[in-house]
């Protein structure tokens, strides 16, 4: 047998194939688990204050980014905010095109240092521009587990 | 020195509290296929194995026979292209008694696994396990057996063997 032997289509060698076995189950953390249940049960998004700073972090955070203070202070912030970015999707997940492309942007609240990323719902891609103002669409009570989907998306005010 | 700590921060959560839908979680579950080349001593050697044979590879200066196989005699540099059948017995070179399984589950009768060298290499073997043998007889030195799996099931992999057994 050969040393040097070229092989050009994987199956010419000797390939085990397999799967690794993996599962996770993550929690949301003190915040986190805040923040959504208030989505779930009171349809409405929360962030935390740093009163030395004088930001209002959303998603809300246990900790001020810049002072390291522990934020004690909670607040409900708007559901409507604006585009801060956004981006188009043409293709899923799996690498497989989307019947409709799909509009994710990252929505800045007033007042709000940070945002959300969230689907866009716009009737017509080329009205999609940055700085529009949009509101958040929640699915009703009974339907909302506590995801950050229960907020169905954002829609164009 | 965690042994002097009495109380560690965080939250503590159980099974119970997770089952009982104290928290919010996201479960998930990737698929995370892969295909790993063997490359080509090892591909031979696994081929070998589906056939119900142990094949070993010699160096064309120094002359051991080595299994598993590779390509390049790692103390002269050479290529190792003699291609050898072995025995499908050998000699417990080392062994563990393991009451833990890989995914760190305890195990009520124990796993043995053993470094066995194979007859016709020049100590050289594989690691395997070791069955139909108490854990308190086993012996470095001890004579065994390979005891494969029927024709049909082999795979081309190490498991094809299913144990090793005490001659």
């Amino acid at each position: 047998m050969p040393l040097i032997e070229r092989i050009q289509a994987l199956r010419d060698a000797k390939v085990w194939y397999d799967n690794m076995p993996l599962e996770s189950e993550y929690t949301a953390g003190i915040a986190g688990e805040k923040f959504l249940r208030a989505i779930k049960d009171r349809g409405v998004i929360l962030g935390t204050v740093c009163p030395t700073c004088g930001l209002t972090y959303v998603p809300p955070s246990m900790y001020c980014e810049r002072c390291f203070a522990e934020l004690e202070e909670w607040v409900e912030v708007p559901s409507r905010g604006e585009v801060y970015t956004y981006t188009i999707l043409t293709r899923s997940l799996e690498d497989k095109p989307l019947d409709e492309p799909q509009v994710l942007a990252l929505i800045e609240m007033e007042g709000v240092h940070g945002g959300l990323v969230h689907k866009l719902a716009a009737a017509k891609l080329d009205e999609v521009e940055v700085g529009m103002e949009v509101e958040a669409v929640f699915k009703p009570e009974q339907e909302r587990v506590g995801s950050i989907l229960d907020i169905e998306y954002f829609k164009p005010v | 020195m965690s042994a002097n700590i009495k109380s560690f921060p965080g939250t503590p959560l159980s099974q119970a509290d997770f089952d009982a839908g104290k928290v919010l979680t996201t479960y998930w579950k990737p698929k995370l296929e892969y295909g790993w080349d063997a490359g080509v001593a090892i591909s031979r050697y696994l081929e070998e194995l589906k056939n119900g044979r142990i094949i070993g590879v010699k160096c064309r200066s120094c002359r051991r026979v080595v299994v598993p196989p590779r390509v390049v005699c790692e103390w002269c540099w050479e290529p190792m292209d003699e291609w050898v059948y072995l025995e499908d017995t050998g000699t417990v070179n080392t062994f563990s008694i393991c009451y833990i399984r890989w995914d760190a589950s305890r195990a009520k009768e124990p796993q043995i696994p053993a470094v066995i060298y194979i007859d016709g290499a020049s100590d050289a073997g594989f690691l395997h396990l070791l069955d139909e043998v108490k854990p308190e007889d086993v012996k470095v030195g001890m004579k065994v057996q390979a005891v494969w799996k029927p024709a049909e099931e082999r795979e081309g992999s190490i498991t094809d063997i299913r144990y090793f057994r005490p001659l």
